[in-house]
């Protein structure tokens, strides 16, 4: 109170305003990303005021690229971005769910219901729901081989919500091989070992998996070869340029003649780090057709390459520090910090290094390497904003792949899972709840809905009969999802639709906190800003 | 304004600035698009908000047309799609006339000359102008420079406005957040790996808000992943930074924020140039200038006069062994100067930036002298105090004499050790950089010159009468004279951090320690930024001069 009192202007909305306005913000970020959801949700295309465009059917990409101004909003917004980054998906499931989770509190609110209670409802709910999860779950068994399959069912039901169904299962074959490729068993799966290159050239049709590594750069000297095999790869991280030394740079020196000397003296140590890469060079590669490449995260200054290509040598310069540990695992070899400890054992070998040139933009290829555990998934498109779709695609592609071999389980999709939770919470939880607290267990029932119902609607279906029927089908004790086509009931197992299971457990933990919260407010105080404007 | 401006567009044309024994590609790059068609666009990255753009695309006009609009051109879906367009920054008059003249270059050629053509112009010009003097919104509303798909960044998901985005904390995790750092860096990475012989990093940041955060974050990454080159680091801000603050909360939290920013920025750079005074207007650097501090198109021009000044000996082509160029002299690199200014016998590496815009003419009877005539766009030093282990490197190019013409690079030394002899104390050591070139002032250059300021730069006796303020229109150049210095002036710019960061970040029970934990600082982090301050400020103090043998 005293702040009001201090400023006169500072709006102060009272709890039940308050509340409303949490409500309606909840419900427009859902009405935004709703069309958003499943295989037939409608894509966005995004024009910003200079033209540029972002295409998007992912909620994560398109929050992003909203310009929320709404407090509420944008809490709801940080939760479901933050979902995204724990798991890698169900950032518009986050939104809906917690947009359906205040929307159903409303009617109970509008009766005069305390919002305390329906809180206490939601708590209790959210743990039978976990529960639940936990029984409902397909469990599956992550040997030292994976089953295939059933990573890529899960891959390509992540992927066909983003993109066409054949660039899709395309794309599905390509983000499963890649994850298995860098797969170590025992060990977490380091999805940055997967490198995602682009190349605006062509069709999206061309995106392919290269078993080795892309660099996004090239040799900066005419005379290297520009297409080698059997290559020695050498991948480090020493400085081939000259630098200037703090002596050198100072005015330390009495005469020309002395600063020359000292130049001199430190270009020599530059060459003799050359010569003994040439060195080691010249001792392996001894049969004619063997080549050497040098891959280095340092600079390689003009005169050092000279001499490197003098040498019959490719060297590349400024290699991201991220494909020094890529090179590494995609052709063996170790990643040398210095030339002192030079040896044979150091070096990597691939059976094809080329370079591919397009206007001023490099790229080289490292491929037909042995047993690779460090691939590229390559991306062509016409323009970036394809691209970039694209590429959101196959990262979340790429997460879903990596999160069901550590789940070493996934969850029956189609909104098979939502269906069943909501008629367990119904029918065996809601009974042992005592009081009205019942009421905010069947809110959060009911809001659980809102995935099935939205698939329902952006398939042009009538949301009613489609629920109604897989209720139907769930009384009788037959777990289905929706038919996206048909309406019908289906099998999710027989169509191989499945969901991850961390994404859906991330969803039912974080979805009512927020909303609790939101509920939970006084009173809104905030000087200086109109806060009933539309976000 | 914009986190890593580019600097002042490059000339053409004119008689000076055909031969200036510069080197433009220091700065800029040449490339080419997948077409085949050549580019020329500055080694530049750029990071600012999402829509800081105004009319320009991230991906620049060169390397990709016009995207289609159309809902049909979306290939990767095959369901619904919907389009959702924002309303169109409009290009202003300035920036149509660019594309007027790409468009019509050929058709212009064959009709020159014609008075009646010329006539026109000029009418384009002056409303050109004056729709720039009114109607800046975005720094991109008097770019003429072309940019690389590379170059422009832009932070998502920030959800805050410039206003919110006000303290070291709000920008805290943006660089880690969502790849964007990773992104970022392979940006610059990409600049870095077409350079044979890298000098170093120019580094502009607004240190006044959340950027300070998101540039110490990349300068951290920057100066680890690329050790042994050095970072010139320019913290500025512009005048409103220094008002809307509107309580004594706000203020503290300003002022802790300049303290911490200020000391984890210096910790990732070799030489720091703090600039942005309060009130450039009201200031002695603007005297002949005619500055509105409403506008950061009129403060951001003259500041970033003074970098492109001050950067002009790195883009000097080194002489031969024994060749002595009559256009430029003292050509220095970026370490080199660095090296210089930090490494002597203060050991302090927070320089201050001094200017003179326009610089004075040379060889006149009452002669002021350039040392006189320079004045500091660093806040919160101490003026007049010289020193005898400061050590200086002063740029001057385009300088003029007295009676008009160009002073000759001789002209200007002679000028300058005068200056010095006839100062009481001389620093400990000082270097001077001179070329004949001076700064141009084309057309998008707002006007920010006062009535005293005659078509070359050169500074008349009497005020021309009927005119308020001139620009690209009435002046064609400038003399700039711009000086860098170490020097124990800028202690109570150290200090005033350094009290504020104990006042009210380390002090037992001030309200500061919770705020800073709120930017992610724990109490011995606090404890450290305070004791390096300290160290900073405590070099920087009169130690008893080394004493003579006499005792």
């Amino acid at each position: 109170m005293s702040l009001r009192v201090l400023n006169p202007n500072a709006e102060v909305l009272n709890k039940s305003a308050a509340l409303h306005m949490n409500i309606n913000a909840a419900k427009g970020l859902q009405d935004v990303l709703k069309t958003n959801l499943g295989p037939k949700g409608t894509i966005k295309m995004l024009v910003g005021g200079a033209g540029d465009i972002k295409l998007t059917k992912d909620g994560n990409t398109l929050l992003k690229e909203m310009q929320i101004q709404n407090p509420t909003a944008i809490m709801i917004a940080r939760t479901a971005v933050a979902q995204d980054d724990v798991s890698g998906d169900g950032t518009t499931s986050t939104v809906l769910f917690i947009g359906e989770l205040m929307k159903q509190s409303e009617r109970y609110i509008d009766e005069g219901m305390h919002p305390r209670v329906l809180v206490d409802g939601f708590e209790i709910a959210k743990r039978a729901t976990l529960e639940f999860l936990e029984k409902f779950q397909t469990p599956v068994v992550m040997g030292d081989e994976p089953d295939k399959e059933i990573l890529k069912m899960v891959a390509r039901t992540t992927l066909r919500t983003k993109l066409y169904e054949a660039l899709a299962d395309q794309l599905t074959d390509i983000v499963v091989n890649a994850v298995l490729c860098i797969r170590k068993p025992d060990e977490p799966i380091d999805l940055f070992m997967v490198e995602i290159m682009h190349m605006r050239h062509k069709f999206d049709v061309d995106t392919r998996l290269v078993e080795g590594l892309v660099l996004d750069h090239g040799s900066r000297h005419p005379d290297m070869k520009r297409r080698a095999e059997n290559c020695h790869i050498l991948t480090c991280n020493v400085s081939l340029e000259y630098e200037k030394s703090e002596i050198n740079a100072g005015f330390f020196y009495s005469n020309a003649e002395q600063r020359e000397k000292m130049v001199a003296a430190e270009r020599r140590q530059v060459d003799e780090r050359v010569n003994k890469i040439i060195e080691l060079k010249n001792k392996v590669c001894t049969v004619t057709d063997d080549n050497f490449v040098v891959i280095n995260q340092k600079g390689i200054d003009p005169p050092s390459l000279d001499l490197l290509a003098k040498a019959g040598i490719i060297a590349l310069r400024r290699a991201k520090r991220r494909n020094m540990e890529r090179l590494v695992l995609a052709c063996g070899g170790e990643a040398v910090n210095s030339v002192d400890d030079l040896s044979p054992e150091c070096l990597g070998w691939a059976g094809l290094v080329y370079e591919h040139v397009l206007g001023e933009e490099k790229y080289t290829f490292v491929e037909n390497v042995r047993n690779p555990s460090s691939c590229t998934i390559l991306i062509k498109g016409p323009n970036d904003h394809t691209i970039a779709q694209i590429k959101d695609a196959v990262r979340d592609g790429l997460r879903s792949v990596k999160n069901t071999i550590e789940d070493e389980a996934v969850i029956l999709g189609a909104g098979a899972f939502e269906v069943a939770a909501r008629q367990h919470l119904v029918n065996n939880i809601k009974k042992t709840v005592h009081g009205r607290a019942q009421l905010g267990v069947e809110a959060f029932a009911d809001a659980l809905l809102v995935v099935p119902k939205t698939l329902a609607e952006n398939s042009g279906l009538d949301t009613q009969d489609a629920l109604i029927g897989l209720q139907a089908e769930h009384d009788k004790g037959n777990i289905v999802g929706l038919n996206h086509h048909t309406g019908e009931p289906i099998d999710p197992q027989m169509e191989g639709i499945f969901d991850n299971y961390s994404v859906k457990r991330q969803i039912i933990n974080s979805g009512p906190v927020i909303a609790s919260q939101l509920l939970l407010v006084d009173e809104v105080i905030r000087a200086g800003r109109n806060m009933r404007k539309p976000t | 304004m914009d986190e890593l401006l580019g600097l002042a567009e490059e000339n053409n044309g004119d008689p000076v600035y055909k031969n200036t024994d510069m080197d433009m590609d220091v700065f800029y790059r040449a490339g080419e698009t997948h077409q085949g068609i050549p580019t020329y666009t500055p080694r530049l990255l750029s990071i600012d908000m999402q829509g800081a753009l105004g009319s320009l695309r991230a991906s620049g006009s060169l390397y990709e047309g016009v995207p289609s609009l159309d809902a049909s051109s979306v290939v990767t879906w095959k369901g619904k799609s919907t389009k959702h367009v924002s309303e169109p920054h409009k290009k202003n008059l300035f920036l149509q006339s660019l594309e007027d003249e790409d468009e019509s270059l050929s058709y212009c050629n064959e009709l020159a000359g014609g008075i009646e053509d010329n006539q026109t112009q000029e009418d384009k010009d002056k409303q050109c102008v004056d729709c720039l003097e009114n109607g800046v919104e975005f720094w991109t509303d008097y770019s003429k420079v072309h940019f690389h798909p590379q170059s422009l960044f832009e932070l998502n998901g920030l959800w805050r406005g410039p206003h919110e985005f006000n303290n070291y904390g709000t920008g805290r995790e943006v660089f880690s957040e969502c790849l964007q750092g990773e992104e970022i860096s392979t940006r610059l990475r990409f600049f870095v790996e077409e350079c044979d012989h890298m000098q170093g990093f120019q580094f502009i940041v607004d240190d006044s808000g959340g950027f300070s955060s998101v540039a110490a974050e990349f300068l951290e990454q920057i100066s680890d992943e690329y050790r042994n080159i050095p970072i010139l680091l320019y913290a500025a801000r512009g005048p409103d930074s220094y008002t809307n603050i509107p309580s004594w909360k706000a203020s503290m939290s300003k002022n802790l924020h300049d303290a911490i920013s200020f000391s984890r920025l210096s910790s990732f750079c070799n030489l720091m140039v703090p600039l942005g005074l309060p009130s450039l207007s009201q200031s002695d650097a603007s005297r002949f200038l005619c500055v509105d501090d409403a506008k950061p198109f009129h403060t951001s021009a003259v500041y970033a006069a003074a970098l492109h000044s001050i950067s002009l000996p790195f883009r000097m082509m080194l002489p031969g062994p024994s060749a002595n160029s009559e256009l430029i002299a003292g050509a220095l690199d970026i370490g080199t100067m660095t090296q210089m200014l930090s490494g002597q016998a203060w050991q302090n590496m927070v320089t201050i930036l001094d200017m003179a815009m326009p610089s004075p003419l040379i060889g006149e009877r009452n002669e002021v002298g350039l040392h006189r005539s320079l004045r500091s766009l660093t806040p919160n030093i101490a003026e007049g105090s010289e020193d005898r282990r400061g050590v200086e490197t002063m740029v001057i190019h385009g300088a003029l004499l007295s009676g008009g013409s160009r002073a000759s690079i001789h002209q200007v030394k002679n000028s300058i050790e005068y200056g010095y002899q006839n100062q009481a104390i001389r620093p400990l050591f000082s270097h001077l950089s001179t070329s004949l070139c001076p700064l141009p002032i084309p057309l998008p250059f707002p006007s920010i010159f006062g009535n005293r300021i005659g078509g070359y730069g050169e500074i008349l006796e009497e005020p021309i009468f009927g005119v308020r303020a001139r620009g690209s229109l009435g002046v064609s150049s400038i003399p700039m004279a711009t000086r860098l210095r170490s020097s124990k002036a800028i202690l109570p710019f150290i200090e005033k951090r350094l009290a504020d960061i104990r006042k009210l970040g380390t002090a037992r029970g001030s309200y500061g320690v919770e705020l800073l934990q709120s930017w992610g600082f724990q109490k011995d982090e606090v404890d450290d930024m305070a004791e390096g301050l300290a160290k900073m400020a405590h070099a920087l103090k009169d130690q008893p001069e080394i004493s003579s043998d006499s005792d």
